[in-house]
Parts: C-alpha cells; structure tokens; sequence
C-alpha cells in the first residue's frame, strides 16, 4: 500500500543527522517551502513520531479531512503536511517497542500525497527502525540530505549516518553544515567537520550554513513567511538551488 | 461523482449516497480507504502468485474501533469485479491485547480506569497507537506499555487455490 501511495512521488527526500538539535526540521520546513514557492509540488513527512515540529513550524492543526483516497494532508502555502501531531495535538507520544515505527508506516499507508515532484521527509534523530524503514523505501528515487553542525559531537553522529548509507539504495546527495559558527575552529571528524565528512565519504559539500538568530525568531511567532526570508533560508536556497533546479528541470517535461 | 458510505448511528445501518446530497451520518472514507487498500493487496498477492483466490480473513483490531459489520458491508461491496469477488471473506475483531513494560501486567483496552474522551477516539481511529498517549496502564498508571494485538485492520489470512 506504501508503494502505491508513493508511485506518483518523483523523489523522496530523507533529511538526517543521526543526532538531534541540528537544525533538520527548520531545513526540512524551510527547504520545502522554499520548493514550493520555486512551483514544485511538494509534501513534508514529519518522521520524528517522538518530537514531531512540522506541523507547529507550518501552523497546521487538526486532523487531515478524508478524502475518496486517504487522508488529505493540509496545504501550508504549497506545501502539504502530514505529522503525527495533527492527530496527537500537543499530548505526549510515549511509545515503546515498535509502535513509532508503527505509526510511521500507518501514515505512509493512509496519506494521499496525491503527484509530488519532492516528498520532503524530517528525520527523527538516531539509527533505529525509522531510519531503516525510510532507508528501505522502494519507491524509485530516494536520497539523503545530511546536516551536522561543526562540533565534534554533530560530525561523529552524522558519520555513522553516512557510514550506513555507504553503499546502500539511498544515494546521499551532499552535507549541509548548519548552525555554523565560523570562529569555533577545527571540527570532527576531518579538520573543518562538514568539509572532512564530504571530503572522506566522496559526497559533495552543498554549504555551510551560518547560525542566523532570525530562525528562531520566525520559529517563535510561528510565521513560515518570515522563515523563508531569512537569510538562513536564502544560503539554503543557494545551498540546493542545484537539487531544486534538477525537480523544476525533471518536472518542465512533463507537467501539461 | 464518487459515492461516499456513511454509517447513521440511528438506525446503525449503512448507505452510499452522493456527496453532493449531503451525507446522512458519520462518514466512512477511513474504512473506504482502508477496506481498498485490502484488497488492492490481496489482488497483487493473487497476480504475483498466479492463484485465484479462494478465502481471505480480515482481522479488525478493537483499539481502531471500526465496526465490523461496515467493514464486512464494505467488502462485500467493493470486491466485485476484483479477484475477490468469488472468494470467501471472513472478518473478526480482534481484541487488544497490551502488555504494561513498567508493572508486566497484560490489560485490554476495556479495563482502563480513566475514561477516553470523544477526540481521543478518533486520534485513535487513525493512529491506534496512541492509545500510548491518553492511556495509562490499570495497575501501575504509566503510559509505558505495547500493544500486542488489535491495533488496526489487517489481512490475516488468504488462501490461493494452486
């Protein structure tokens, strides 16, 4: 049923870290958005069951109206948005065993994405089943957007990342550095962190993202809006202009 | 034009109307959505396989709380002109088995002492698996337990004739 839910899903998207507090959902907000306003058609699957955002960064509430073919995520500016926090609405989601990978794949089942050309996915920290069953997707084309900040504790997590996507069907289309504080000096992994993980996995270094106190600024008021006119979402523009301009590029043939 | 089920919980009978006639009761599209799905998948067992099928069993976990005579109706009724249609379909609720990890205590989800609310209900309908998020178990009171069996609706069971 995934499968088929997804057959109409040019490209899926993973953006991961393996640790958490490195900015993965404002990127994966704001790269959405940022899709979105460049025409693409676009979904964010909130993966982080345990700690979802996506929803409150797109102020989405509510449960998702049923449609003939499955539930309706909510269009936030072009954006559709699917988390598990439309249905838990704020309570806390203390699962154990396997029911957070449960509750991933009954979304997956039930979401009608309708056509997308980039199915946006926020991936919750670690390496356990989540990642594994995103990771085993067979849908087409499915890449991985790596972001680590500098430290020495971001860069060790997001080399076991990388380490495990080494050679697997998930194709890592670059690192992002986030939240990069330019006088902090040497990094991990690699003499300047991000670099050094580009430079040792053989995947290209899309940017190094300076810390940009208006994202939490727009986080805080709730307005995507001003999110997307940050300079931090401008240097993420930059940063995958080439990955955007490859979807409107794939997507100019065939749209009618 | 597509008919939608609903489910007047009157007369507890179930219906397809038009939607542009306005729906009588609760609508059904979950269900719709789900019962579809089985058998879009029993039907890609079947041709993966090169059998013709002969019986399928449905399970209907309690903790979604559908009903299982709509899904039975709806069964009936969409299976026809699929490979379902002249097979033998079987569906059973399956109770909620939960399995407290704090105290070991092993519950149903008719033992909780608090009561669930009318929202909580319908997050429930969608995502079983947050009965994690407004239960807590009878005997200890922590919200620390997995539930083992009747979750949602599943196949349980489908036999293919050589």
């Amino acid at each position: 049923m995934i499968d088929r839910r997804l057959a109409k899903v040019r490209r899926v998207l993973l953006v991961m870290s393996g640790k958490g507090g490195v900015g993965k959902s404002v990127v994966s907000a704001s790269l959405s958005g940022i899709m979105a306003k460049s025409g693409l058609r676009v979904g964010l699957m909130d993966a982080d069951i345990y700690g979802p955002s996506s929803a409150l960064l797109f102020g989405a509430h509510g449960l998702p109206a049923e449609g003939e073919s499955g539930l309706v995520p909510p269009d936030r500016g072009g954006v559709k948005v699917m988390s598990v926090d439309l249905f838990a609405a704020g309570r806390p989601i203390p699962l154990a065993g396997s029911g957070a990978n449960e509750i991933l794949l009954e979304l997956l089942a039930l979401t009608d994405w309708g056509e997308l050309d980039c199915l946006v996915v926020d991936m919750p920290p670690a390496t356990g089943d989540i990642m594994m069953t995103l990771t085993s997707l067979r849908s087409g084309d499915v890449g991985a957007l790596v972001v680590t900040m500098t430290d020495r504790l971001s860069t060790t997590v997001a080399h076991r990342v990388l380490e495990l996507l080494k050679g697997g069907d998930v194709a890592t289309i670059g690192i992002l550095g986030n939240m990069v504080r330019y006088s902090a000096g040497k990094g991990g992994k690699g003499e300047q962190g991000p670099r050094g993980l580009a430079s040792e996995f053989g995947v290209p270094l899309l940017g190094n993202l300076p810390f940009d106190p208006d994202v939490s600024r727009a986080v805080d008021r709730g307005e995507m809006g001003m999110l997307l006119k940050s300079k931090f979402a401008r240097d993420l523009q930059k940063a995958l202009g080439g990955y955007v301009a490859s979807l409107s590029l794939r997507n100019a043939g065939s749209r009618p | 034009m597509y008919l939608q089920y609903t489910y007047s919980l009157i007369t507890m009978e179930f219906s397809p109307q038009r939607l542009s006639e306005g729906a009588g009761g609760v609508s059904c599209l979950h269900e719709l959505t789900l019962v579809q799905g089985i058998i879009d998948s029993v039907a890609e067992t079947a041709a993966e396989r090169g059998g013709r099928v002969q019986s399928v069993k449905i399970g209907v976990g309690e903790l979604a709380q559908f009903d299982v005579r709509l899904v039975r109706k709806l069964l009936q009724d969409l299976k026809k002109g699929t490979p379902l249609e002249g097979a033998r379909v079987t569906v059973e609720t399956e109770k909620s088995k939960v399995r407290c990890l704090g105290c070991g205590r092993r519950w149903d989800f008719r033992e909780l002492s608090g009561p669930i609310t009318v929202d909580e209900r319908e997050m429930m309908h969608f995502l079983p698996e947050l009965l994690n998020s407004c239960a807590k178990c009878p005997a200890c009171s922590k919200s620390y337990f997995e539930i083992d069996e009747g979750r949602s609706v599943r196949i349980v069971e489908v036999v293919l004739d050589a």
